[in-house]
């Protein structure tokens, strides 16, 4: 059992400016939660504090129901990873991850068992005898796993444990380390600035921005019902397409009107009518995915709106498995994710049809989604 | 032209190292097999400077001396620097200060701080011996006893140097990523552990820089107990380097002086090759 429970935890510099405002989250039993977040926003702070190398100004933090606010890193059971996998370099792979048990008066034998035991996990039985200075940095990144697995904490805690690797590495490090919580069973924090590391990892992830919590849930949850226009932007690759607009009532129709009046959307009929009624006459913008902007309409039972105005993309990406064609609209940078075998090209017009049911409209002022 | 130009750009250097490192040491050299006292012309003696050398009691006496002095002076001296760098390296306040205050006299010249040391160690009227009658303790004859007054010197020159080994250490210390101590901290290591086990292995380097550093300026060794005691009581505090020194310029036995200076340089070059097998071999 392990169950992290963090309750309206808070931090401030003294005299300085408050850096975590009020956040709670609680982490189950097992469970991988991503914390992610542009730069700053406080995910490494509220790590640090649960790692106890940081003060929790307010609010309590619970580890499997006992507040360990002033307990010393150690005494907290629980193992953390490094950014820079902070390695030390005078000592071999086995001297690194035996350190921690050897501090501890653990006897020899056991603490062989265990290194060798992480050792096999990880595949890093033939780097035990060399010095970090020797290693690659996906090599690195095991031993500093390593390192916490076998001190055998409660919680695991990653500090952007992968920005230092390549791309192809991070892919493949990020496979395993699922593969590393399936088989360890257990509850793991992870940081990260890139959602799709937060995607691909998370049971759950709480998104950050400037000390507060943007959006608390799924990695699904968060793709297609973003709580605000922060989470939908921040989550998904391409990012999604924005457009601002107001919503305007004429009788019994409701439409959207984008601000240079180029777009003009019927809402009757859709999924958002009910919601954006209320929003009569008010600034709201208008969030779509790129893979709800077509160069066809695929799926012929939906409606789809499409723009009297040709699209010219001023340039198309082609991946093989999907094709990508950016365009500007007033002003607004977006891109469509087509087909892989599209034909697409630039400086040609052609048709686009946006899945308005899919799409998401947000409070122009409090940039909440309108639910 | 094109050949001479970049010969012509090193010739000041060139100039430089023939006239004041490869001629000195050259003629010293050759010296060490002649007899001269500058006045006279030189003679040719063989290697009878060197069997001199060997039955020399006072240079070995000397020699004697000068390592009982880097006993005392060098391990007091690392562990002081270290001590004072760990303590300025973290955020204390006025640590600019104390830093300034620690280096200040490395600036100073030797000379000015050896007799200022002379006043405090003065046997009647010394601040440290009226410190000690006055916590009714008897009197030290710091630079006048033969077992001590070496000792005395070690100490002061520690005090003098210091400051400059600080600032070396500090350099070390704060090379050291933070993040190590932050991972021990998790680990659960005391502050003496992060030390020994993180601290001291990684600022290895820096600190045999500061042994051979110390060490060879230790082996220099000369101002001090030229001034402050003549060499003497019993010559105890006779230095290599004044015994070389005076070889020379008080009784002009220049071919000797220099078969001591060689065969002096001999030997520091040995200690530091041994200190470097040792001291270096964790890096």
């Amino acid at each position: 059992m392990a169950e992290v429970l963090l309750k309206h935890i808070s931090k401030a510099y003294a005299g300085g400016p408050t850096v975590i405002r009020d956040i709670s989250i609680d982490v189950k039993d097992r469970e991988f939660v991503v914390l992610v977040g542009p730069s700053g926003c406080g995910k490494s702070t509220l790590l640090r504090m649960i790692a106890g190398l940081e003060d929790i100004t307010n609010g309590d933090l619970l580890l499997d129901g006992q507040r360990i606010n002033d307990r010393a890193p150690k005494d907290r059971d629980i193992a953390m990873v490094f950014q820079n996998y902070a390695l030390y370099p005078h000592m071999t792979v086995y001297e690194n991850m035996a350190f921690g048990l050897k501090l501890r008066n653990m006897p020899k034998d056991e603490i062989r068992q265990r290194v060798t035991r992480a050792a096999q996990i990880l595949e890093i039985e033939s780097l035990l005898d060399r010095k970090p200075k020797d290693m690659s940095g996906g090599q690195r990144q095991r031993v500093a796993i390593g390192r916490a697995i076998v001190r055998n904490p409660k919680v695991f805690l990653f500090d952007e444990p992968l920005s230092n690797l390549d791309a192809k590495l991070r892919g493949q490090t990020r496979i395993e380390l699922q593969k590393l919580h399936r088989d360890l069973q257990a509850t793991m924090i992870y940081v990260t600035h890139d959602q799709v590391e937060a995607m691909t990892l998370g049971d759950r992830i709480v998104v950050l921005r400037n000390g507060d919590v943007m959006q608390h849930d799924t990695p699904l949850a968060l793709y297609n019902q973003p709580a605000n226009r922060f989470v939908a932007g921040f989550i998904g690759s391409p990012p999604m397409n924005f457009l601002p607009g107001r919503i305007v009532a004429d009788g019994t129709a409701l439409r959207f009107e984008s601000a240079g009046g180029a777009v003009s959307i019927r809402l009757n009929g859709s999924v958002h009518q009910q919601a954006l009624a209320a929003y009569a006459g008010r600034a709201v913008e208008l969030g779509i995915r790129a893979e709800h902007l077509t160069d066809q309409p695929m799926n012929r039972q939906r409606s789809y709106f499409s723009p009297e105005q040709l699209i010219v993309f001023d340039a198309v990406e082609r991946m093989g498995s999907e094709t990508l064609a950016y365009f500007i609209l007033e002003g607004q940078r977006f891109v469509a994710r087509l087909s892989g075998d599209s034909t697409v090209d630039t400086s040609v017009g052609v048709s686009t049809f946006w899945d308005i049911d899919k799409a998401h409209f947000f409070d122009a002022d409090t940039e909440q989604t309108i639910r | 032209m094109k050949k001479l130009l970049p010969y012509l750009l090193v010739s000041p250097y060139l100039l430089h190292v023939a006239v004041f490192v490869a001629f000195p040491v050259v003629f010293s050299v050759v010296l060490t097999f002649h007899s001269w006292n500058i006045i006279s012309p030189m003679q040719y003696v063989g290697l009878a400077n060197y069997e001199r050398l060997f039955n020399d009691r006072l240079f070995w006496q000397a020699i004697w001396n000068t390592l009982r002095f880097l006993m005392v002076h060098i391990p007091l001296q690392i562990l002081l620097a270290l001590m004072l760098a760990e303590l300025l390296n973290r955020t204390v306040r006025g640590a600019s200060f104390f830093r300034a205050a620690f280096f200040l006299p490395v600036i100073v010249s030797g000379v000015v701080v050896t007799i200022l040391w002379q006043q405090l160690l003065s046997f009647n009227s010394g601040i440290i011996n009226r410190m000690l009658t006055a916590i009714s303790l008897p009197r030290v004859a710091w630079l006048d006893d033969p077992a001590v007054a070496m000792y005395s010197i070690a100490v002061m020159a520690t005090w003098k140097n210091v400051g400059l080994y600080v600032i070396l250490f500090l350099v070390g210390l704060q090379s050291v990523p933070e993040q190590y101590y932050e991972a021990a901290d998790m680990e659960g290591a005391t502050s003496w552990q992060k030390f020994r086990f993180i601290t001291l292995p990684i600022i290895n380097p820096t600190i045999f820089t500061v042994v051979v550093l110390s060490t060879i300026s230790g082996f220099s060794l000369f101002i001090e107990p030229y001034i402050m005691t003549e060499g003497g009581p019993m010559n105890t505090t006779l230095s290599a380097v004044m015994y070389i020194y005076k070889q020379a310029f008080q009784y002009y036995h220049m071919g000797y002086s220099a078969t001591l200076g060689f065969c002096f340089a001999l030997i520091i070059l040995f200690v530091v090759v041994i200190q470097k097998r040792y001291v270096e071999q964790e890096v």
